[in-house]
């Protein structure tokens, strides 16, 4: 049996061609389609704007399936999806495109769910979109995050052996996140460093925008490969510019005019947070287009400094609203006093060789003196 | 290894290491100086020690750098007293007026300022690295210069100057991704406070000597400083 | 190569380098601007005269021997170790090229004190036996003989007799419960007799009880020129000495600017002083007498040709002494008297102090110095120059001669005594 393509699935449910145009429209205007080099450059021999792209493959392309994993995780990212800022259009992937396996979201629990992934990891081997949420840890051979009696080292291995894709959502499935922070007891990691063989995209964040990863999904359903990616794997679209380059409070950064803190005249005038800790100019994410909460606002735009969350260690990057330009690790006054101490020491004793030396030259120079002649009494130092 | 990674490695261990290196350096050459011995002056004054002190650095920080032509000396080097000058008055306003650096000193102390407006700073920043060039090439050309510049002193001029270049790109945006510049400029830093306690730029530390010393021999013996 | 007299001068070197030399070593930015102070340096262009480059050998020994940084060059062999033929070339420079007149130390931006650091280097010098041969020689007669210019005790004799005569002044030899020694350099004794005759008249119109002695009858310390302790001692001892036997209140030093330095200011660091005894230059003690009303003074008595005044680095700059001769000098030529620029602490050396004017080698160095005296001069188109530094006074008349130059050369004592009233 032939398998049905998402149009097709779609008009079932009573879209309308109008209706479809404009969803590709809004797909390709949200992921941003026309700046995708790919894009452009099939659009242009095919003579295609970039929605006629998104149609066509809507059209000829099958429902894409999607196994959705958590690790070590607050299902933050879930939380995100669902609560979408563009429900219309999470639904809509992760409903109408693309079938789910979700141990959050499914109705399914306990033996039922555990089949029903089975199922759908043999149905559609190779073929499947792997999304990872929670960093995967390795101590003591991943007990510290088992599912129905598997370690989590296990099902990643077995759910990315079929993947043709594996996105990582959040920091924690890209960079092992908070569970990562030091001392890091329980070894967590990011999805990329273990799954080596399969194309592994990065959405960082805490939690990620959910348009970035649905906007991801759709690239890969309708480009049938994974966005170009920056060093970090993550998807350029979304990541090739910082909080700092697209923020709304720049213009008062550039003028020097910064908030002193969260109460002041500056932060009330919506000066800029750089002096409260804010890490935009290092953070590259999508925040500041995107926005959260149907393009409400994100954190600057609140008045809160940029966390840095798309970036790997920013929990152990120093305090939160701490600047960003100081120091890491503080010499505290104890251990000032400690190096002083050991300087001291040191120069103390370097002193006393020197005190030697300087004597061992004074006699000498006597013992030469002693020999010269002319001297008289009273050409004696005194004391 | 990516940059994030070597800004985190470079605003935390290497930072910490290279100020462990300063504070510690810095109290064993101030120390292993101070216990060189000091001889008391058993001449009688002829005029007032402290008066020449405080004379002496009120000229030395506060008149003479500002109107450097007044001296005679200053025609024959007006170069290194200007480029001399606009350096030190530069460094010293973007370390202590710069809202990034202040940030530095806040966490450190624990109370900060407020800071000068960018455009002023850029300004000033430029002058500076433009003026430490100047000093180069002032230094590669002028014979006593020459002759005087040894190789230590090279790395005094590069370990200063690389902060500075990084800095100035860094905080106006200039065609570095932020994180790559940033590390870098604190990689600099810490290779510039790792040099201090070896090299010539302690001058900031034993001026506090050689001036007092200055202006103690000079009110001692009742002439102007 | 490094024989026993390096070693002489690195183990001076080391029991010289105390917190006091170290940290002003240290505190050097290489910044080179005390070579546009010098006028050795600017007046010949040899980048070698700068004055931080006369310290060489000193931070060399200090920081060879006694820092990390120094041994780690050595290893690195990016500097060597003090030799012979390093000696050789540095004190060519620091006694033939360096009046250690201390102007470079009012320009230093660090405020480091070249002038008594180039001392320290000219000890090492001295100890290692690397001095010029002329000032050796010098220094040898005033050992032996009791004076630079080889004036034995008959000829002083002869001389202070002759000068008594000449000029109708007293000198008081040898005179017990006097109450100030008058120590007399031999230039002024041979050269400038006028000077001695104007000195002695001044002090006795004042009614002051002074006297000279015959066994401290030399100021000029050569020894010091040098920078050999020993010998600083011994000649500073002889006067102290006289001093002590004629039970003197004070010792008045006749117009010698290094002489000055020695007594005043390195004595009682090195030596034993006499207690209660007062060191005072004979320029401020003539403006004392005047300003005691004890001598009265012609106003304006030699006003008509513009005459100036010369700083002596040792004097004035090292000295104090800025205001006194420039108070006499007002009453004297209220009109004529003109100040050349720079003046006062900041004042041009006359280029033949710190024994640069024993040393015949260093007559071209010295004459080349001299023509940026000369601009000034004639900037301020002075016909007669005056000062209180027999040793600038010499370096002046001498050069005057060379030059052919239409300015006279006067002692300030001299100009006062012919203003007695």
């Amino acid at each position: 049996m032939k398998e049905k393509t998402i149009y097709e699935h779609l008009r079932e449910k009573g879209l309308s061609r109008r209706d479809f145009m404009k969803l590709c429209g809004t797909i390709a205007g949200m992921m941003g389609l026309e700046f995708v080099p790919p894009v452009k450059a099939l659009g242009k021999t095919l003579g295609q704007s970039p929605e006629e792209v998104v149609a066509q493959a809507l059209k000829t392309k099958p429902k894409v399936p999607i196994i959705w994993l958590e690790f070590q995780d607050c299902a933050g990212c879930s939380e995100a999806i669902s609560r979408s800022s563009s429900p219309l259009l999470s639904n809509l992937v992760l409903n109408d495109i693309a079938i789910e396996y979700h141990e959050t979201l499914m109705a399914a629990a306990g033996f039922q769910a555990e089949k029903a992934k089975e199922e759908c990891m043999k149905q559609f081997f190779g073929k499947y979109v792997l999304v990872v949420e929670g960093s995967p840890t390795l101590a003591d051979d991943g007990i510290y995050c088992t599912v129905a009696g598997k370690s989590n080292l296990d099902l990643l291995k077995e759910a990315a052996a079929g993947a043709a894709a594996v996105i990582a959502t959040g920091n924690c499935a890209c960079f092992g996140g908070i569970p990562a922070a030091h001392p890091n007891p329980t070894r967590a990691v990011g999805v990329a460093e273990l799954i080596k063989d399969k194309p592994v995209v990065n959405i960082p964040g805490c939690p990620a925008i959910p348009e970035v990863t649905t906007g991801t999904i759709l690239h890969f359903l309708i480009m049938g490969q994974l966005p170009e990616t920056d060093q970090l794997k993550r998807p350029l679209p979304f990541y090739g510019n910082t909080v700092h380059d697209h923020c709304l409070r720049r213009p008062f950064y550039e003028a020097g005019k910064f908030a002193g803190s969260f109460d002041d005249e500056g932060a009330r005038k919506g000066y800029c947070l750089y002096k409260l800790g804010c890490k935009g100019p290092t953070t590259y994410n999508a925040c500041a287009g995107l926005k959260w909460e149907r393009g409400l606002s994100y954190p600057v735009q609140s008045g809160h400094p940029c966390l840095g969350c798309s970036e790997p260690h920013f929990w152990d990057g120093g305090g939160f609203y701490q600047g960003q330009s100081a120091p890491i690790i503080r010499l505290d006054k104890g251990s000032t006093a400690n190096l002083v101490g050991v300087g001291v020491a040191a120069g103390a004793a370097l002193a006393g060789l020197n005190a030697v030396k300087k004597s061992r030259a004074k006699k000498d120079l006597r013992k030469d003196q002693s020999q010269a002649p002319g001297s008289e009494p009273g050409s004696k130092k005194e004391g | 290894m990516n940059w994030t990674n070597i800004l985190n490695f470079s605003r935390g261990p290497l930072l910490h290491v290279a100020m462990i290196i300063f504070v510690a350096g810095l109290s064993y050459r101030l120390v292993r100086v101070l216990l060189l011995g000091w001889a008391r002056d058993r001449a009688k004054n002829k005029g007032s020690k402290l008066w020449g002190v405080i004379v002496n650095y009120l000229k030395g920080l506060f008149v003479l750098p500002f109107i450097p032509w007044v001296r005679r000396t200053f025609r024959h080097n007006e170069l290194t007293f200007i480029a001399g000058g606009l350096f030190h008055l530069s460094l010293f306003l973007v370390l202590v007026f710069g809202t990034a650096h202040i940030l530095v000193w806040k966490s450190l102390w624990g109370f900060g300022w407020k800071g000068l407006p960018t455009p002023i700073l850029a300004f000033f920043s430029a002058v500076g690295i433009i003026s430490m060039i100047v000093l180069l090439i002032n230094r590669l050309t002028h014979p006593v210069l020459k002759m005087l510049t040894k190789f230590p002193v090279w790395i005094n001029w590069l370990v200063v100057f690389l902060p500075m270049i990084t800095g100035f790109i860094m905080a106006r945006h200039l065609w570095f991704r932020y994180e790559v510049i940033f590390s870098l400029h604190l990689i600099s830093v810490s290779l510039l406070l790792i040099w201090i306690p070896f090299g010539r730029i302690s001058h900031f530390l034993f001026y506090f000597f050689s001036k007092t010393i200055h202006g103690a021999q000079a009110g001692k013996r009742a002439v102007t400083p | 190569m490094k024989s026993q007299k390096t070693q002489s001068a690195i183990n001076t070197y080391l029991k010289e380098t105390g917190g006091w030399v170290a940290s002003q070593l240290e505190a050097c930015t290489r910044c080179g601007i005390c070579a546009e102070a010098c006028h050795f340096y600017q007046a010949l262009g040899n980048p070698e005269y700068a004055p931080i480059w006369k310290l060489e050998p000193l931070r060399r020994a200090y920081e060879q021997r006694f820092t990390v940084a120094g041994k780690l060059k050595l290893a690195l062999g990016l500097e060597k170790r003090l030799a012979d033929s390093d000696l050789e070339h540095w004190s060519k420079i620091v006694y033939e090229a360096c009046t250690v007149c201390n102007k470079c130390a009012h320009v230093c931006p660090m405020g480091i004190q070249l002038g008594p650091l180039i001392h320290e280097v000219r000890a090492g010098m001295a100890a290692a036996g690397v001095v010029p041969a002329d000032l050796a020689e010098a220094t040898e007669k005033q050992k032996t003989i009791g004076s630079p210019l080889g004036v034995t005790d008959e000829m002083w004799r002869e001389r202070i007799d002759w000068i008594t005569d000449e000029w109708e002044a007293q000198i008081p030899v040898d005179k017990a419960g006097a109450e100030s020694l008058v120590v007399f350099t031999s230039i002024e004794l041979m050269k400038f007799p006028d000077n001695l005759a104007a000195i002695a008249k001044i002090l006795n119109r004042a009614g002051e009880n002074w006297t000279v002695s015959s066994t401290g009858r030399e100021v000029v310390n050569f020894g010091y020129f040098e920078a050999d302790e020993e010998l600083t001692r011994l000649f500073m001892y002889r006067v102290f000495k006289a001093a002590e036997e004629l039970g003197v209140k004070r010792i008045i030093i006749s117009e010698c600017g290094h002489a000055y330095d020695a007594f005043r200011w390195a004595a009682p660091n090195m030596m034993k002083v006499p207690k209660g005894v007062d060191i005072a230059h004979i320029s401020e003690y003539i403006h004392h007498l005047w300003k005691t009303g004890r001598i009265k003074l012609k106003e304006g008595a030699f006003d008509g040709e513009t005459i100036t005044f010369h700083d002596s680095c040792k004097i004035q700059r090292r000295g104090g002494i800025i205001k006194q001769p420039r108070e006499l000098l007002r009453v004297l030529a209220p009109k004529s008297f003109k100040e050349m620029t720079p003046n006062k602490e900041q004042s041009l050396c006359c280029g033949g102090g710190g024994g640069v004017i024993s040393i015949k080698e260093a007559d071209a160095n010295r004459y080349a110095v001299f023509e940026m005296k000369i601009e000034q001069l004639q900037e301020v188109q002075a016909k007669a120059v005056c000062m209180v530094c027999s040793n600038c006074r010499l370096q002046f008349v001498d050069s005057v001669g060379h030059f052919n130059l239409p300015v006279k050369v006067h002692g300030l004592a001299e100009l006062v005594s012919r203003a007695l009233l």
